[in-house]
This record gives structure tokens, C-alpha cells and sequence, in this order.
């Protein structure tokens, strides 16, 4: 039988019962303290001092700041940007990495070792110089086009660079691995022995894939696309590098308020908006896996 | 065995994938050896000078030192902390283990833009304003995720009943550890590590904002290249890294199994 | 009571072959399987008997021959059209299905009406006596609730014939014995043509009508249990399934379906029609052998008989296992019913048996 389905927050599932070394609190409490010290002190105090540092103006508490940041047409063009990004992206990269990752999963010897590495090498390679050499492919007389105009698909050079197309697809090309690990670590865990107990009971190919494999894939697919969207709404660099100032998001606007304008508030309330789309996503992914894990009938 | 379509269609599309994502690396390898001073693909000659430029570049050394600093200890670091929290959450001796576990991934949810001015201003209001600890304390968070998330998975498949017969045998509790929890984690511990390891070596967004003009981390430095003159000298230092980062991969294949890395990577 | 309704079909493998790169798992495999009838594949690991199960499930295609399930060539049908139920060694329950979902699968992907579908998930649980935990999650139930799910999950589609893959080895012994009474019932009750593999002899003789005792790609011997038993064609079957004592001698004698062989204990009389002069094994069942003290008035002329030392008693609570070597040349194996009135170890004592209880082998295999 399978273990309980993986999630991006690894399951305590506690180990041989028949053990009983270290049960009691108090050592375990001492040992998880330092690991949740760091955690306080370094990562949710911080945040929610600038959280509430988007809430500040020289008239003491206000949400002139989030006014500001969302109350004109412009401001709410730059949360619709950043979101569109993340589901683009995620659509994208699901559509292409889940059939991906059952690719992986099936494939065995040398060419999985080969299709692990060309997932694990862009992790390597800095963003930055990524983004740059979607730069010279996707040029007027780079490689894409001059292939393009190859096979006579277009007479002229399609423009690219600088455009939403560019993004997407540095985007896509970018986070694409962190789409395809989660479902396939799941994917590969999946006893080959459920697909032939639904054929011996009648189920078509087709059939025992949507009835059996995918119910099963779902917590690895949750996993990737909780990844990818929180990745992919706050990114900075590739829309930076690849669009410039044509594509401002809420990650744009604070690394412009705090590195440029020198303004704190509207940095913090950009921030605390992102804060409250990764904390949607985490709270839902968590309860979309428990469900998922749960048995239907 | 027939090939069902199925399995065909899966594997060209993890074939396009791996195209996919190895395009852009082939044009920086291949951009790394242009004959001329232009970040391009090279037509006509083939030049190994830019490698040689890259010890040259300014600010590059400190920053590559800087770098590995960073990520060795904050990984090292981590791997302590996430280490021992895993033990208590894997063994359910803490109310709230589950909490903790989702928390202490939780990080990698949040824009690491906003993680980095949350820790400027943090560190700011509490009067620390020296570069160097504030990356490292930085670093620590943005490694302790990946950690704690596969350590946590690891320990919960460790069977503890092996400390006490190791007990039995005559170990006393740590030569229990070492002798027999430290072989069966090893393969975590390098999975764990290597993704810590990568992560702080590549981190952007939270190291950005806690640079000064004297202490940047080799990403920020490459982008202040990129800014201020891209030449191949920066393909080529990125070529660089992808090598080192081939050998790692052989070496995490030969010693605990890509397949393994990637299933523990979830 | 027929789940079916008809009269239930049956198997037919003819001249069936299969083949693993350069190894030949399955070698010219003919099988008849009467409907209704238990019948088992029982063979050491790596005789071929679960590449046997799976081709008539279908899960496999055979190189050579024709594969045929009441009275259709299925040979080249898939497996999710040959209306088959196969329960499986771990059972390969749905994780993602709780147990109603489980049992209903094969009656869903069907695409029967959902009170068809409820009607006879509740009788197929109902056969299996687990009606009680139709919503729970199969992931909370134990080994032997899970064995029944699955076995209600392959019932309740009705299928033509039912496969057995080592379904039972994952349960205790005591648990494994119950179930292959109960399954046996069960199945002479609905009437469906079963094939079970196991590699355990007592299992196959308890449950089924015919044995087919495989080993090494072939089949040895097709029968029922006591003739498989009692009546071994072949010395693999004899040593497969129960106990012997073997010796090997050259032939001296025949007469009347009985050879006389003269072997490292003396001359013995043997069931066979060897040649003269051919080498053989002559192997004997435990139970048949009596044990008598050596001074004890002699049975019959024409029992075989040998003189030893008892080396090693052994009580195995319904019968007890004495071991005695003969002629310091010979370990023979005697088994008497109860405690008996035995004498101590390293006693001198006199074995006898009648030849009908000897069976002689043509000698081609290696040395035991």
C-alpha cells in the first residue's frame, strides 16, 4: 500500500510505534526551540513589523498607504499584472510538467538520470544570466526567430523581446522545474499495481488513468502549483530583465519604494498584499491536500 | 511490450521540457566562448578569453568568497536547527508538531522581495547594520525551509526502534546517533544540503536588499555586471557555475541517486 | 446461490509460450480448466506459475498458443475486456476510494445504473462478511479486511473466472488457514471457475479440485490433490509436495508395474516400469513407513525392509517425526500419528513398508 499522500508540508507521520524513545514534551520542546526561535524572531516578527508599518503615516495608524497603492486604476493594474503572471505562469507549467513528470516517472536508467539533471541544472543557473539568454533567442534575428522564418512559418521576424510573450515564457522556462519535481516525487511513489487491478476490472486505459492515476497525482499537482504561483506572483527578475518598466507588479513597485522612491509605506502595503497571497495560497494548498488525501467514495 | 501512447506521449513531453529548460543554458555556454566583447551567440571563431576575464572582474573574488561563506554556514547551520526540530516533530513529542512542520516551510511560500525588506528594516530598528551578519541571519531562513522539509520527510521514515537496538548492542545514545541514525539520514542530509546550498548561493531577492556597497553576494554582483557592461565575461562565469554545479550532480548521483534527490525534493 | 446466473465457463491454454528476452519463462503450456472448478498453480518461485496467471488475465501476452476464456479465444484481448477479477498479493486496493468505492469500480467503469451498482456492492460485501465497513477508508482497515475487500471487488463484477495471485501470503497462519476454508466455501457456493498460485503445498491441497504442480516453465503434474499426493508422476511432485526419503539404485528387476531396485540399503521393491539397468530414485512417503523393533516378528514377505538407528525424534503435536538412519548410509524420514509408543533415540529398530508406497524415478537430475 501507498503512504498517505505527499504535500508540500512534509507529513509527521510518526515512525515505528514500537519504539518509545523520545515521546515526552519537554525534550521535544527543547529541541524544536531553537529551529522556532529562528522562525519567530527571523522571519514572522520582521514580517509583521512591516506589516504594520504599511498601516503607519505620520498620523499614526492609517491605510493611506494601501489607498495609494490600490486606490486608482494603475495601482490595481499592478495586483492584476502580478497575478496574471502566476496563474499564466502556473497554467503553463502545469499543462507542460504534469505530463512531464509522468514522463519522468516512466522513464528509467541513463534517460532518467539525463531528464533529472536538465530539472536540476537550472536550479544552478542564476536567473539572471537565464533571463539574459531568453534575450538573445528570442531576438528579431536570434535563434527562435531565424528558425521560425526556417520553416517559413512567418516572413518576417516576429517581435518578441520586451513583450508579454517574452515573459511568459522566461517565466514559464524559469519555474517549469518547480512544477515538475512535486508531481513527479508523488507520481513515482504510485504502486504500478492500481493501473492493472483497474484493468482487471474492466477499466479502459483511458479510464483507469482518470479514475485512478490523476485522484492520486493530485497532492503532488496542489504542491507544484502552490510553488509556482506564490514563485511566480512575486517574481522580480524576469519581468525586470525581460520587460523592463513595461510590466510593473507589486514586486516592481517594492523594489522601486524602498530602493528608489524612499518610500516605505507603499513598499510595505505592496508587501503586505503579497504576504496575503502567499498566505492564501499555503492556508488553501494545505486544506486542498488533506482533502485530497482524504478518501471519497 | 507495446508501447502504450501514453507512455510516449509522457516521455516527449518530458523531452520538450528538458529542452525547454536546457535552451537557455546551452546559450550562455555557447555565448561564453563569442570572439567578440558582445553577450551573443558566437558566429565566426571561437575565443577562451572571457574565462580568463572572469578572475579579473572587479569586486568578483570578494563576492564569490562572500557567497560561499554564506551558504556553507547558513546551510550548515540550518541543517542543525531543522535537524533537531525534525526529530521532535517526527516523533510527535511536541503539541503542535504539524504547526510547526507547516511553518517551518512556510517561508518558501512567501516573495522572497518582501522576506528581504521585512529583515532590512528588522535589522535596521534593532540597530544591526553590518552586511555580513545580517546575510547570514537572512541566509538562514531562506535555507532552513528546504531543510526542514526534507528532513522532517526523512525522519518520519526513520525507523527509531534502531537506536534501541543499537542501545542493546552497547552504543550509548550518542554513538547510537552516529553509528546508526547519521548513515540512514546521510542521503537526506545531502539532499537537504545541496538544495540549502544552492538556494543561498543563488538567492536574489532577499540578499539584495541587505548588500552594501562593499558586501554583495556574487548574484548581485552578476546583475551589477549585467547593469553596467554585459559582456561574455558573464556567460562565461555562469558556465563555470553550471559545470560545478555538473560535478555536484555527479557526485549526489554516484552517492545517494538523482531519482532519490528528486524524490525527496517534493 | 449463482452470482453468475449461467453455467459458469472455463479455461483453456493451448501450446502456450512465453519468453523473457533470451529465457523461456512458459514452455508449451496446455491447461483445461472445468467450470467451477479450484484450481491451483503451485511451483517454487521462478517456475512461471504467476507469468502463467497473468496470461490468462491477460496482464500478459503469450508468444506462441491461444489463451481461451469461456469459450472465447482471448488471446489478443486486453485485459479490461475479458471480464476477468484478479485479487492480488498486496491487494492493490484504491488508496483514493474508500471501500464502497473500491467494490464498485469494475460495476462503475461499467457504467451500470447506481442502484445496480449499490444492489450488488452490498451483496458482494455481504459474501465477504464486511457490509459493516462499507464507508471506511480502505487505509484503516486491517491485512485480512482488505484481503476480503479486494476479494469483494473482484466478485462483484461477476467475472468468468477468478485469479488468485499469492492472495493469501500476506496474511498470519492462522488467519491464511481460516480464509482458505472459508474461500473455498465461498467459491463452491457461487459456482465461479478459480485459479489460485501459491507456492504453498498445504494451501493447494486444501482448497482445491486440481493441482497443477509446475516447475521450470512445464507443468509436472495435473490432478487432483490426493493423486498429486499419494500418486506423484514425477520425482519433482514427490518432493514438492510432502515429505521423502529418497534413494538411488539401478534396476534389477521387473514385474507387473514394479521394479526391483537394489540400492545403498538393500534390494527394495518400488512402484515403476524402468528398464533394467536404468538408474533410479526411489522415494518413499513418511507415513507409510511402519517402525518395529528389530527382533519383532517380520510382517508380510513382501514388504520392504531395513534395519537403523533411530537418530532424532521430533513432536509436531498431531503426528511426531523420527528420523533414522539406516545402514549408516541413509537418512530415512517416518512419521507416526500422535506420540506413539516409540523407543528412545539410538535405539536399533526395523522399518518396513509395503512397495505400493515406494515410487521409482528415472535418475536424471543431480544428486540430492
Amino acid at each position: 500500500m501507498t503512504d498517505a499522500p505527499a504535500s508540500i508540508l512534509p507529513s509527521a507521520v510518526s515512525g515505528a510505534t514500537a519504539s518509545h524513545w523520545l515521546r515526552n514534551h519537554k525534550a521535544g520542546i527543547a529541541l524544536a526551540l531553537p529551529a522556532a526561535l529562528v522562525l519567530i524572531v527571523l522571519f514572522i516578527v520582521p514580517l509583521a513589523q512591516l506589516l504594520s508599518q504599511s498601516f503607519k503615516s505620520d498620523a499614526g495608524f492609517s491605510l493611506h498607504a494601501y489607498d495609494r497603492l490600490l486606490g486608482d486604476a494603475y495601482g490595481r493594474s499592478l495586483v492584476w499584472n502580478s497575478l496574471r503572471l502566476g496563474l499564466v505562469t502556473t497554467g503553463i507549467t502545469l499543462a507542460i510538467g504534469y505530463p512531464a513528470a509522468f514522463g519522468l516517472a516512466l522513464s528509467k536508467g541513463a534517460l532518467r538520470s539525463v531528464f533529472l539533471a536538465s530539472l536540476f541544472l537550472p536550479l544552478a543557473a542564476s536567473v539572471i544570466a537565464k533571463a539574459f539568454a531568453w534575450t538573445i533567442l528570442l531576438r528579431s534575428h536570434g535563434v527562435i526567430n531565424d528558425v521560425l522564418i526556417g520553416l517559413h512559418l512567418t516572413d518576417r521576424p516576429v517581435r518578441m523581446i520586451f513583450t508579454q510573450t517574452a515573459l511568459i515564457i522566461g517565466a514559464a522556462n524559469v519555474f517549469l522545474p518547480f512544477m515538475i519535481l512535486p508531481i513527479y516525487a508523488v507520481v513515482a511513489q504510485i504502486d504500478a499495481r492500481l493501473t492493472e487491478a483497474a484493468a482487471t476490472l474492466g477499466a479502459p486505459p483511458v479510464v483507469a488513468f482518470l479514475r485512478v492515476i490523476v485522484p492520486l497525482s493530485l497532492p503532488g499537482v496542489i504542491a507544484g502549483v502552490a510553488l509556482v504561483f506564490s514563485l511566480s506572483v512575486s517574481a522580480y527578475v524576469v519581468p525586470n530583465l525581460l520587460m523592463g518598466e513595461n510590466y510593473p507588479t507589486l514586486a516592481s513597485t517594492i523594489a522601486k519604494a524602498f530602493l528608489l522612491a524612499r518610500d516605505p509605506a507603499l513598499g510595505a502595503a505592496a508587501g503586505a498584499v503579497l504576504m496575503a497571497i502567499g498566505l492564501v495560497v499555503v492556508v488553501a494548498s494545505s486544506a486542498l491536500a488533506r482533502q485530497s488525501g482524504s478518501r471519497r467514495a | 511490450m507495446k508501447i502504450s501512447p501514453f507512455r510516449l506521449f509522457a516521455q516527449i513531453a518530458m523531452i520538450g521540457a528538458a529542452l525547454f529548460l536546457l535552451a537557455p543554458l546551452a546559450v550562455i555556454a555557447a555565448a561564453s566562448f563569442s570572439p567578440t566583447p558582445v553577450f551573443d551567440l558566437p558566429i565566426g571563431g571561437a575565443s577562451l578569453r572571457w574565462y580568463g576575464a572572469v578572475g579579473s572582474l572587479d569586486g568578483f573574488w570578494p563576492a564569490l568568497t562572500l557567497s560561499l561563506e554564506i551558504a556553507a554556514l547558513s546551510t550548515a547551520l540550518s541543517l542543525i536547527l531543522g535537524t533537531l526540530a525534525g526529530i521532535a516533530i517526527a516523533r510527535g513529542a511536541l503539541p503542535g508538531a504539524q504547526t510547526l512542520s507547516a511553518a517551518l516551510v512556510s517561508p518558501l511560500m512567501m516573495p522572497g522581495l518582501v522576506l528581504g525588506i521585512a529583515l532590512l528594516q528588522f535589522f535596521r530598528s534593532l540597530g544591526l547594520t553590518q552586511a555580513w551578519p545580517s546575510l547570514l541571519l537572512a541566509h538562514i531562513v531562506v535555507t532552513l525551509p528546504y531543510v526542514a522539509r526534507t528532513m522532517i520527510a526523512a525522519l518520519s521514515r526513520f525507523d527509531f526502534a534502531m537506536l534501541e537496538a543499537a542501545r542493546t548492542l552497547g552504543c550509548n545514545f550518542f554513538s547510537a546517533i552516529l553509528r546508526v541514525m547519521a548513515p540512514a539520514l546521510a542521503p537526506a542530509y545531502f539532499t537537504a544540503g545541496l538544495f540549502a546550498f544552492l538556494a543561498s548561493m543563488d538567492n536574489y531577492p532577499v540578499s539584495i536588499f541587505l548588500t552594501d556597497a562593499w558586501t554583495k553576494t556574487l548574484p548581485i554582483k552578476m546583475l551589477q555586471y549585467i547593469d553596467e557592461s554585459p559582456d561574455p565575461t558573464i556567460a562565461a562565469l555562469s558556465t563555470l557555475l553550471l559545470v560545478a554545479t555538473v560535478i555536484l550532480l555527479l557526485i549526489a548521483d554516484r552517492a545517494v541517486g538523482l531519482h532519490r534527490l528528486a524524490g525527496m525534493a517534493e | 446461490m449463482s452470482l453468475n446466473g449461467a453455467t459458469p465457463p472455463h479455461v483453456a491454454l493451448a501450446d502456450v509460450s512465453k519468453r523473457y528476452g533470451a529465457s523461456t519463462i512458459l514452455e508449451r503450456i496446455n491447461l483445461r480448466v472445468d467450470p467451477g472448478a479450484l484450481v491451483t498453480l503451485l511451483g517454487p518461485s521462478g517456475c512461471g506459475k504467476t507469468t502463467l496467471l497473468r496470461l490468462i488475465a491477460g496482464l500478459a501476452i503469450p508468444d506462441e498458443g491461444r489463451v481461451s476464456i469461456a469459450g472465447r479465444d482471448v488471446t489478443r484481448t486486453p485485459p479490461h475486456r475479458r471480464n476477468v477479477g484478479v485479487v492480488f498479493q498486496n491487494y492493490a486496493l484504491f488508496p483514493h476510494l474508500s471501500v464502497r468505492g473500491n467494490v464498485g469500480f469494475g460495476l462503475s467503469v461499467r457504467r451500470l445504473p447506481r442502484e445496480t451498482i449499490a444492489s450488488k456492492v452490498a451483496r458482494a460485501l455481504d459474501l465477504v462478511q464486511l457490509g459493516h465497513l462499507i464507508d471506511r477508508p480502505v487505509a484503516a482497515l486491517s491485512g485480512g479486511q482488505q484481503q476480503r475487500v479486494a476479494l469483494a471487488r473482484a466478485l462483484a463484477v461477476e467475472p468468468d473466472v477468478l485469479l488468485f495471485d499469492e492472495a493469501l501470503s500476506a496474511l498470519d497462519r492462522n488467519m491464511r488457514e481460516s480464509m482458505q476454508v472459508e474461500l473455498r466455501r465461498l467459491l463452491k457456493d457461487i459456482g465461479t471457475t478459480a485459479v489460485f498460485v501459491t507456492h504453498d503445498q498445504d494451501e493447494a491441497l486444501t482448497m482445491s479440485d486440481k493441482i497443477a504442480v509446475m516447475s521450470g516453465g512445464r507443468i509436472e503434474q495435473y490432478a487432483d490433490p490426493i493423486s498429486i499426493y499419494a500418486r506423484p508422476e514425477t520425482l519433482f511432485t514427490m518432493r514438492f509436495v510432502g515429505l521423502s526419503t529418497e534413494l538411488r539404485g539401478a534396476v534389477t528387476g521387473r514385474s507387473d508395474g514394479q521394479v526391483r531396485v537394489e540400492t545403498p540399503v538393500g534390494a527394495l521393491t518400488a512402484q515403476g516400469a524402468q528398464s533394467l539397468g536404468s538408474s533410479v530414485v526411489v522415494a518413499t512417503r513418511p507415513e507409510h513407513i511402519r517402525i518395529a523393533a528389530p527382533d519383532a516378528a517380520p510382517g508380510d514377505a513382501g514388504l520392504n525392509c531395513v534395519e537403523g538407528r533411530i537418530r532424532q525424534i521430533s513432536f509436531h503435536g498431531s503426528r511426531t517425526r523420527v528420523a533414522v538412519e539406516v545402514a549408516s548410509c541413509a537418512d530415512f524420514a517416518v512419521e507416526i500419528g500422535g506420540v506413539g509408543d516409540l523407543p528412545a533415540v539410538g535405539a536399533a529398530v526395523r522399518l518396513e513398508w509395503p512397495p505400493e508406497q515406494s515410487f521409482a524415478y528415472r535418475d536424471g537430475s543431480p544428486g540430492p
